[in-house]
């Protein structure tokens, strides 16, 4: 292939193809050549290359590498792939990527070259320096700013290295670690610097090096966030701190450093610490109506988050003190505390200590307890040498006050907590404080209530169950709801004649009012039955009295008549009777009308023989409303299965059994009274007077 | 303390005729809540009140006298009661009591 043919190919080609002879004239010039350097080829051919296409100041070093080439046909730039700048004859210079070939033919050598064009390389690379550049630049600006950020921080950060020596910490860990520089902080023994301070964890465990997470994480554990509480030993400062450690690695993946952020969450745990105090001790408070035992409680809850002992008296109208309640965080210092209790005056002295706080009603702080203080309050050896033993960091007394008047104190000292009580801690014992007296007055005054409603409650009920003949009886009752509170259920069973009537009921609402309602309805069916003593006819009667009361009482009430072996019972709006023999656990009798309500009236009776062995049980609708978990009802399926698992048991046994099925069920407080009479027939006692008890035998049946 | 058992009441006003809706359990914490819900019906001018029961799942004695006053009061004060049917087991109370034949219960065609 000659060059001419080769001309046409280079023709088509993508770069630019220039071919010069040895002196540097442009023999072929392309269409490539043509658009990259706009100029044409006609234009282009006989010009001397170096003036066409290379700036000035390469064109000497242009001409001298032409003629060394020339002569040898080899260059520093021959078959190299070489960037260079090229200039347009119109003007203005632009990168190009050049490779060079040499040619020698009769007339001498001959150079050829394919350019590309690289501005838009070049600019792209350009554009990535500088963006490199400018990210640099910022990078900078941002390992400047995060130094300042970390500084100023108020959470203090420290990194950790895998010798689990600190090798940085920002001002606030420094200042947290009482270090002047980082140098100092290095050089310091890692374990030393926990030592300055009492440290626990929320759970009043005590913390140690290797529990803190940024060791844990040199390890290679994943730790949860740790929170700290810690009593500076000598400042008696107390801080809670929240870590959270995180591990730096390298480019290999294994641990370089752990960083900690150091939280001081002082404040909000206080804050949350009492609030959760608070909500306890009211809890405390309105649980138990013993009020000794409910301040005992709000003692012991006291310690260790308040105070490492608390102690509450209380006071009598004669300035009597009566020490109800001590506790101490440490139960083996609690006999300490307790001694040293005896030292108060029995009565109060209104001119220091407890007696001060009576007199006054003002709280008295003592934040930091000297051994002076000590020696002057000390009586004697004794008294002082134990004061000293029980090491009192602070003391505070505050009053428990009822309507301005001082009912006792609650008194909170520090020791081994080595603790500083403050102003802020007076404040919150007088809220506790403040609740406590309220829950000793309410209790004081509900006692009285608590006793009334018992008395009323038990004359609505039999004193005992009457020995009937043939039978065995046992009842059970819960009332719900407060002690003060009088229930509404009911049961009684009685003789008339010759034979026993039983009735339990349920009157609709709580308190005195029902329990007037619960009077009439068995003042009511006692008359009934001597006059009529047919379970639907006492039903009748009771309903009657009922509807002549105006504040509308309901009622409903199951009515039985025994006679022997032979039932005969009515239901007024009442769940009915539980039959419980050798097939299993049925219902029996039929439904009848709510009494007291309604105008339309109907008690239908049922009539029933029992066989020796076989159990009567009559509930109220609160052993079936009973209310499990998931608002699930105890309901009649679930009493039917409890019952026939005891089912010939004895009625005291199918009592427990049954109060034990729905204690085990319910969930939260009872919400209505339940009342269960269980009667089995053991059999007719023998025409002889056998005594009823141990009649276990087949006659008259 | 009781735990509340879940109670919502729907009302609406049409007219003279207030709709009750009933939603869970009525009993001796949540029937306050009805009487009151019936009192603000009758002191908006309702004439009629319609309870609707269908979705009542349980009823306890204080809820039935609820429903026993409030129907002696629609008769002593001149405004109607109705009340719709309640599903199982709330049923069962009002029939073991008798509270079926004797309160309003009326038959209504599923609603729109």
């Amino acid at each position: 292939m000659d060059i001419g043919e080769a001309h046409g190919i280079l023709d088509v080609a993508q770069s630019a193809f220039i071919s010069i002879d040895q002196d540097g004239v442009i023999v072929f010039w392309n269409i490539r050549a043509e658009e990259m350097f706009g100029l044409a080829r006609e234009q282009a051919i006989g010009r001397s290359l170096a003036e066409t296409i290379i700036p000035e100041r390469y064109r000497e070093a242009h001409r001298a590498g032409l003629r060394s080439a020339a002569r040898m046909g080899q260059g520093p730039v021959i078959n190299k792939r070489l960037e260079l700048a090229a200039m347009r004859p119109g003007g203005g210079e632009f990168p190009i990527e050049i490779t060079i070939s040499a040619l020698v033919q009769e007339a001498g050598w001959s150079f050829h070259a394919f350019i590309l064009d690289i501005s838009e390389r070049h600019a792209a690379e350009r554009a990535r320096e500088q963006q490199l550049g400018e990210l640099q630049l910022a990078l900078r600006g941002t390992e400047e700013r995060l130094a300042v950020i970390v500084n100023t921080l108020a959470e203090a950060v420290t990194i950790r290295a895998p010798d689990d020596r600190l090798i940085y910490a920002n001002r606030a860990a420094l200042d947290r670690l009482g270090m002047a520089s980082i140098e100092e902080l290095r050089a310091a023994d890692p374990v030393a610097l926990m030592e300055p301070y009492e440290t626990v964890g929320a759970d009043g465990r005590e913390i140690r090096m290797e529990d803190l997470p940024s060791v844990r994480v040199l390890r290679g554990e994943e730790p949860e966030p740790l929170m700290l509480h810690s009593v500076h030993r000598r400042t008696g400062e107390e801080q809670w701190t929240l870590l959270k450690a995180n591990a730096v690695r390298d480019a290999e993946g294994s641990i370089e450093a752990a960083v900690t952020i150091i939280e001081d969450v002082t404040t909000a745990q206080r804050t949350s610490l009492r609030a959760e105090f608070l909500a306890r001790a009211g809890q405390v408070l309105a649980s138990s109506l013993d009020y000794q035992q409910t301040l005992r409680n709000v003692a012991g809850l006291a310690v260790p988050q308040i105070a490492d002992w608390c102690a509450v008296d209380l006071f009598d109208e004669e300035r009597g003190r009566e020490p109800v309640a001590v506790a101490h965080v440490d139960p083996d210092r609690l006999g300490m505390a307790e001694r040293l209790r005896t030292y108060e005056p029995e009565q109060l002295d209104p001119d220091q200590g407890l007696g001060l706080v009576w007199r006054t009603g003002s709280p008295a702080l003592f934040s930091d307890i000297s051994d002076e203080m000590l020696v002057g309050a000390a009586v004697d050896e004794v008294y002082l040498e134990l004061l000293r033993a029980v090491g009192m960091r602070s003391a505070l007394i505050v009053p428990m006050k009822v309507r301005g008047r001082t009912i006792g104190t609650l008194t909170l000292v520090t020791a081994d907590s080595r603790r500083v009580l403050d102003a802020g801690d007076v404040e919150f014992a007088e809220q506790i404080a403040d609740r406590a007296a309220l829950a000793v007055e309410s209790a004081r005054l509900y006692r009285g209530r608590a006793e009334i409603a018992r008395t009323l409650q038990s004359s609505l009920l039999p004193e005992e169950l009457p020995e009937v003949p043939g039978w065995e009886i046992a009842a059970l009752y819960r009332p719900a709801g407060q002690e003060s509170e009088v229930g509404g259920d009911f049961y009684d069973v009685w003789q008339v004649g010759s034979d026993w009537l039983m009735m339990i009921g349920d009157v609709t609402g709580k308190g005195v009012g029902a329990a007037a309602v619960t009077s009439l309805v068995r003042h009511t069916a006692w008359a009934a039955a001597e006059f009529d003593a047919r379970p639907a006819e006492i039903l009748a009667r009771v309903d009657a009295a009922l509807k002549r009361r105006p504040s509308l009482p309901v009622c409903t009430a199951l009515s039985l008549r025994i006679s022997m072996a032979h039932g005969t019972l009515a239901c007024g709006g009442h769940p009915r009777l539980l039959h419980l023999g050798e097939r299993g656990v049925r219902e029996i009798g039929h439904h009848g009308t709510l009494l007291g309500a309604f105008p339309r009236v109907s008690w239908p009776e049922a009539t029933f023989n029992m066989n020796p062995g076989e159990t009567l049980v009559a509930i109220t609708d609160g052993v079936t409303d009973t209310l499990g978990a998931e608002n699930e009802r105890f309901g009649t399926e679930r009493l039917k299965e409890t019952l026939a698992q005891a089912r010939s048991e004895s009625p005291a046994a199918i009592s427990e059994h049954l109060l034990e099925a729905l204690q085990s069920f319910q969930v939260g407080a009872q919400a209505d009274d339940t009342a269960v009479v269980i009667m089995r027939f053991t059999g007719a006692p023998s025409e002889q007077q056998t005594p009823p008890r141990t009649s276990v035998g087949n006659l008259g049946v | 303390m009781i735990d509340a058992a879940p109670f919502e009441i729907a009302s609406e006003l049409n007219a003279e005729t207030a709709r009750l809706s009933l939603l869970g359990e009525l009993d001796l914490a949540s029937a306050p809540q009805l009487e009151r819900s019936v009192g603000e019906a009758l002191a908006q001018g309702a004439a009629e009140i319609l309870i609707d029961l269908s979705r009542l799942s349980f009823i306890d004695s204080s809820g039935l006298r609820l429903f026993i006053l409030l129907n002696d009061r629609a008769g002593a004060d001149g405004w109607t009661l109705a009340l719709t049917r309640p599903p199982e087991p709330s049923r069962a109370v009002f029939q073991i009591t008798g509270a079926e034949e004797n309160l309003p219960f009326i038959e209504e065609a599923p609603s729109a």
